[in-house]
């Protein structure tokens, strides 16, 4: 790579200092043109001053404004470089990023799909509950309205059973006393008589 | 050593067993009846009246203050009850008479085999029906027998007889009582 570079910033010297002198001597290189081949060809004379002097300009050129050149270069490829590690940075770290925010959003999504279950659990269960309680509620109502009804029931057949005994009685009492005569009452005496338990039975 | 109870129950045996000779002294088995029945009914008397009750049970007065008024308060019944009652108030034994009654008729029925046997109907026995009892209560009770008759309209019919505590009730009104309750009590049929 350092050798590529040194050849590369040699022939760029190169061509600098033939630009270089091409400019300062442009009318003695070609002021005496001639026919033929040789109108091509330079004249000695003439060339090997010009020679010198590229040798000199480029030994010059190579000495002092290469290396400012190439710092140039370097610095401008080193914030090439450097532009092109952050770009890269900063897209691994957007990628990067992107996939945490992806991450987060499956998770997210996972957690609302488990709280939507879970609620959706939990509404169930207190559906259940409330229609349990509300089924038993009314069970127990049904069955006091049941047990009221049965007692109010019993109640009045009591107090009509009571009040057909009392009138009964009441009835027989007012019939025996009214309509039997003497001879009538000590009949009823003496089957009674008979008829009843003995003074040792009690 | 004799209790408190033996000493009650001696002394109420002795007033008994006075007051029984000396209604049969004066005047036989007729005296020794009236006597009981007198006693009986002085026994209601004393347990309605809580005055005269306690009056002839009541330690300030003297002793022969109490006498005198035991003899004034029943001086119309039986001279021999009226002596037994006056000595009794007198040794302040009066709360006892009530079970001197009960063991006058006990010894009644020892010494003269004879047991009374109160009858209450609502009308009058006749011979028959005093015979008809009087042979039935014979036959339980193993003694002669007297029936001492009482009328009582709320019986409505029937008979109630009562001997030496125990009772047989065959009144109309026992009987309609208990029809009233049967049919106050039963539960069967009622359900609709």
């Amino acid at each position: 790579m350092n050798v590529k570079n040194k050849v590369l910033r040699g022939c760029g010297s190169a061509a600098v200092a033939f630009g270089a002198a091409s400019a300062m001597l442009p009318a003695q290189a070609f002021a005496d043109e001639g026919s033929g081949v040789a109108a091509i060809l330079p004249q000695m004379d003439e060339f090997i001053p010009m020679l010198v002097a590229f040798i000199i300009l480029w030994i010059i050129l190579a000495k002092f404004g290469w290396p400012l050149f190439e710092g140039m270069l370097v610095k401008r490829e080193t914030t090439i470089k450097d532009a092109l590690e952050q770009s890269e940075n900063a897209r691994v770290e957007s990628e990067r990023v992107l996939a945490e925010y992806k991450r987060q959003l499956e998770e997210t999504k996972a957690q609302s799909a488990q709280i939507i279950a879970d609620a959706k659990k939990t509404g169930e269960a207190v559906k259940a509950d409330i229609t349990a309680k509300a089924q038993a509620e009314a069970a127990g109502m049904i069955e006091k309205a049941h047990a009221a009804i049965e007692a109010d029931k019993k109640a009045a057949i009591a107090e009509l059973q009571g009040s057909v005994a009392d009138l009964s009685v009441a009835v027989a009492s007012r019939l025996i006393g009214e309509d039997l005569n003497d001879d009538e009452h000590r009949k009823i005496i003496e089957r009674y008589v008979n008829e009843a338990g003995s003074f040792n039975a009690n | 050593m004799p209790t408190n109870r033996h000493v009650q129950k001696e002394k109420v045996a002795t007033y008994a067993s006075v007051l029984l000779d000396a209604a049969l002294a004066a005047g036989g088995q007729d005296a020794v009846l009236e006597v009981r029945d007198q006693a009986e009914r002085i026994i209601r008397i004393m347990r309605s009246n809580m005055d005269l009750s306690s009056s002839l049970q009541d330690s300030s007065y003297t002793p022969e203050q109490r006498n005198s008024l035991a003899r004034n308060v029943f001086a119309q019944a039986h001279p021999v009850l009226i002596d037994v009652l006056a000595v009794m108030a007198e040794r302040g034994d009066f709360a006892l008479l009530s079970r001197v009654w009960e063991s006058y008729g006990e010894q009644v029925e020892r010494k003269l085999n004879v047991t009374v046997v109160d009858v209450t109907t609502v009308v009058p026995l006749d011979d028959h029906l005093r015979e008809v009892i009087t042979k039935k209560s014979e036959a339980d009770l193993g003694t002669k027998v007297v029936l001492r008759e009482s009328i009582d309209k709320s019986l409505i019919g029937g008979i109630l007889m009562s001997a030496n505590g125990k009772r047989i009730d065959a009144s109309m009104t026992s009987q309609l009582e208990a029809a009233r309750n049967v049919l106050k009590h039963s539960t069967d049929g009622g359900e609709c």
